[in-house]
């Protein structure tokens, strides 16, 4: 009986001292894990509207998030953003509810600072305040707004969707007039050398420029990539003299309203790729004009 | 003869509740909502419909359930000769992999309205977790394409009788063990948070299982115990008995869907040590080189497996 | 088994090429196959066991006179749990792109046979110094094991080592498959039995 006590004992401390360990481990790096993401993002993101080492951002450039979320009510369903809105000369928070056919609802001041918006369950909190239960509240998606000096440049996207393997996530950058800037692939479980390609300049780049016509129809094409054209869109390995002012602007004429050519080995990774833009580009493309019109009529002080 | 109609009603019984199950729906008047092709939904109401009202495709509104607000374009819908099953057809092939909302509006059969109904059209989810079980078992079998579970695969694959045995073994340690974990998961790991945790309770649970699967063999099935006891010990140094409560807690599985994943791992397992063991027999009489002989033919062997299970890649059912 | 009669350095040389565990003992495999595509995966991957193996190894050194033997393994697997959860909280934290790479093999660690058949058979029947040169070895060993796989497949599979273009082509893509893992591994092991044999061969 003795025995089965102190081997309790001895086990009991044991799973506590380990406990204890990776509890305090846990805290310290919970914070960095953030701080870290949050960081990386940003770089995505300025890499993505043309900033980086070389040249950086300059200081009118300002980032705001909207979060959609679909609210259901009992039997209905409407959308709610939250958008920043100007107070003064700082930034707050708003919830703007629409309707499906996009008629607006109502309107509610949030109480929560920008920089806490970032954390999904604060974001719950201050939502759940505003509105009256019973009342279901799911998180939809997140879209940056990039403005220059008070104009929006662009619309930064971030996404997933199923590929090949499991799941493909990915961060899109439009212009004003959702003409595609840039794609960053930013996570997937596709296979290294065949859908890991996704990842690779000569892919990614073919989806730059094309304007928001093209992209409703966008489709993949079973053929292997021009050679000129390779060159052209790996712009890393570019070296002094390859393309000159013509030639850049021939290519740009002859592939602009081509469609997208498949990875070699990897057709069902670049038709998820493509399909998973064309999907994400329209579904925003609607929604960011029926957006715009009911703050324009609303008169709400966005800050984009 | 009062027997034989017990058992008939019984039967009856049972046949009623899986038919009416299966065709349940949301609403009375609807009897049965699917995909129908690439770019179709296909209705079947209780009676026959109106004409003049099924030509409106006003009434019929569609949309995926994460996108409410975005209406899916319908070109035409057409009805079969009885009235009595509808089908939708859209502009764009439709994303069977979500689920999409149907909305009917003001149903007029015979000249009477019958209500509006909103329903849910998703694929079978018996299919869903059939995928799941096939996915683990070939698909993405543990052995030759998550490259899992080898030490013990190659010490135990030399004989089939041994190969079969840990093959079953480890699927009933496997099976338990992962609804255990997730449990644990779910009601004591969510809701404080403490997902850190993972690893030593799932390797707790492993062990707890092994354990306890040790001592009921030993009492209820001596014989038994004796043939695959020496096996169980080995389960716990299996990197796949890990990684199944490992996936199971990533993707968030419900009970049902983890016990496919758990049982296909299981059969996944026995299948590759099965292939493996008869490939390993004839080796043995084989002349195969003095360097090679033991374990690196093994390994270019398992190359080979995993070369062809690559094949199954990409594959969806379902 | 006694405490060691080696020295340090030998029982580092040791882990490395006697009993390394990848290509002699045959443990561990899973992350050989798996994950050593490229040398950066393999190398990460490496330091994270020689990290796990090193701390536990000492932490069993240091409690062994207080382990009660009924309870030995469960103790062995719970440090080695811990262990693994914190390299694995700070992988993610500090390396998130790495961390990604390697999947689910971080946190699977903690199943590899190697680790717990030191902490029985070595750390806990020696002092601390000893065990942390031993788990060096062993932790040195998988590295050197995983460094080499994984540039034999880099560099045939891709034209690359450690990300910078040697070769400027692609020999054979197959090489970076998995299976190719395996018909590696089993072509380096039926090499060091090679030079085994004609070693033994000379010394008879």
């Amino acid at each position: 009986m003795r025995e089965i006590i102190k081997i309790t004992i001895a086990l009991t401390i044991s799973c506590l001292v380990a406990g204890v360990v990776m509890g305090s481990v846990f805290i310290v790096t919970a914070k960095a894990k953030k701080h870290n993401e949050h960081l990386n993002a940003q770089q995505t993101m300025l890499g993505l509207l043309g900033y980086g080492k070389a040249k950086s951002a300059p200081s009118g450039l300002k980032l705001y998030n909207i979060y959609r979320y679909i609210i259901t009510e009992s039997e209905s369903k409407y959308l709610g953003y939250m958008l920043p809105v100007k107070k003064g000369d700082r930034t707050r928070y708003e919830l703007l509810v629409l309707d499906l056919k996009g008629q607006f609802v109502s309107r509610h001041s949030l109480d929560i600072l920008p920089e806490a918006t970032i954390d999904p369950k604060d974001r719950k909190t201050a939502l759940k305040s505003v509105l009256t239960p019973p009342v279901t509240i799911t998180y939809a998606d997140t879209t940056i707004v990039a403005s220059l000096n008070d104009k929006r440049i662009a619309y930064l996207l971030p996404g997933e969707f199923p590929g090949f393997k499991t799941f493909i996530k990915a961060m899109l950058a439009l212009d004003a007039d959702f003409k595609i800037l840039g794609l960053e692939i930013i996570e997937h479980e596709e296979d290294p050398g065949l859908g890991g390609e996704i990842e690779q300049e000569y892919f990614k780049n073919q989806f730059k420029d094309k304007p928001l016509e093209k992209i409703k129809k966008l489709k993949v094409i079973k053929e292997p990539l021009p050679e000129k054209y390779r060159k052209y869109l790996e712009k890393g390995k570019w070296k002094k003299g390859t393309f000159s002012k013509e030639d850049i602007a021939v290519i740009q004429k002859n592939y602009q309203d081509k469609d997208i050519y498949a990875l070699t080995g990897a057709t069902i990774s670049s038709v998820s790729v493509t399909n998973g833009i064309r999907n994400m580009t329209k579904k925003f493309a609607y929604r960011i004009k029926i957006l715009d019109k009911v703050i324009a009529s609303r008169n709400v002080p966005v800050s984009f | 003869m009062v027997k034989r109609f017990k058992t008939y009603s019984v039967i009856m019984g049972l046949m009623m509740a899986l038919l009416l199950s299966g065709c349940e729906t949301e609403h009375r008047f609807i009897k049965k909502v699917a995909f129908k092709g690439d770019d179709g939904i296909a209705v079947t109401f209780a009676a026959p419909v109106d004409d003049g009202w099924a030509k409106d495709i006003s009434n019929f509104i569609v949309s995926e359930k994460p996108d409410p607000d975005i209406m899916l374009d319908i070109k035409d819908t057409a009805l079969n000769p009885d009235r009595t099953k509808l089908t939708i057809s859209f502009k764009d092939s439709l994303n069977q992999n979500m689920p999409h909302i149907l909305t009917i509006k003001r149903i007029i059969s015979k000249g009477r309205p019958q209500g509006t109904a909103t329903l849910t059209v998703k694929k079978l989810y018996f299919g869903y977790l059939l995928s799941i079980l096939i996915g683990a078992m070939i698909i993405h079998n543990f052995v030759f394409t998550k490259y899992l579970g080898l030490c013990v695969f190659f010490g135990t694959s030399q004989k089939k009788s041994t190969a079969v045995g840990m093959g079953i073994t480890f699927t009933f340690v496997i099976v338990f063990a992962s609804l255990m974990s997730w449990f644990f998961y779910q009601f004591v790991l969510k809701p404080f948070r403490l997902d850190y945790l993972q690893i030593v309770v799932f390797i707790g649970m492993v062990s707890l299982s092994v354990q306890g699967a040790d001592t009921i063999l030993r009492k209820v099935n001596p014989a038994l115990f004796k043939a695959f006891g020496v096996y169980l010990v080995l389960v716990i140094a299996n990197c796949i008995i890990l990684a199944v409560p490992l996936i199971l807690a990533d993707n968030e599985y419900n009970m049902v869907e983890s016990f496919m994943l758990a049982l296909g791992a299981g059969i996944g397992f026995l299948i590759a040590l099965f292939l493996m063991s008869s490939v390993r027999e004839r080796l043995e009489l084989a002349n195969v080189p003095v360097s090679y002989r033991g374990l690196p033919i093994a390994f270019i062997v398992a190359g080979l497996f995993a070369l062809s299970f690559m094949g199954f890649s990409g594959m969806s059912i379902f | 088994m006694a405490e060691t009669t080696k020295t340090n350095i030998q029982l580092f040389i040791n882990g490395l090429l006697n009993e390394n565990p990848i290509f002699r003992l045959a443990l561990s495999m899973c992350p050989a196959v798996g994950i050593s595509t490229t040398v950066m995966n393999g190398l990460l991957l490496g330091v994270a066991v020689i990290f796990v193996q090193v701390f536990s190894s000492c932490t069993i050194a240091l409690i062994k006179d207080y382990i009660h033997p009924r309870i030995r393994i469960p103790t062995y697997t719970l440090t080695i749990a811990t262990w693994v959860t914190v390299i694995d909280l700070v992988l993610s934290a500090y390396f998130p792109v790495a961390y990604k790479a390697m999947g689910i093999f971080v946190r699977l660690i903690v199943a590899f046979a190697i680790i717990t058949m030191r902490l029985e058979v070595f750390a806990s029947r020696n002092r601390v110094i000893t065990s942390f040169w031993d788990g060096m070895g062993m932790g040195f060993g998988f590295l050197l094991g995983m460094v080499v796989l994984g540039a034999i497949r880099e560099l045939m599979g891709m034209g690359t080592l450690l990300g910078y273009d040697i070769l400027g082509f692609r020999p054979l893509l197959f090489f970076v498959l998995p299976a190719a893992g395996f018909f590696l591994i089993g072509f380096i092991m039926a090499i060091f039995n090679y030079v085994e044999i004609v070693y033994k061969r000379k010394t008879k």
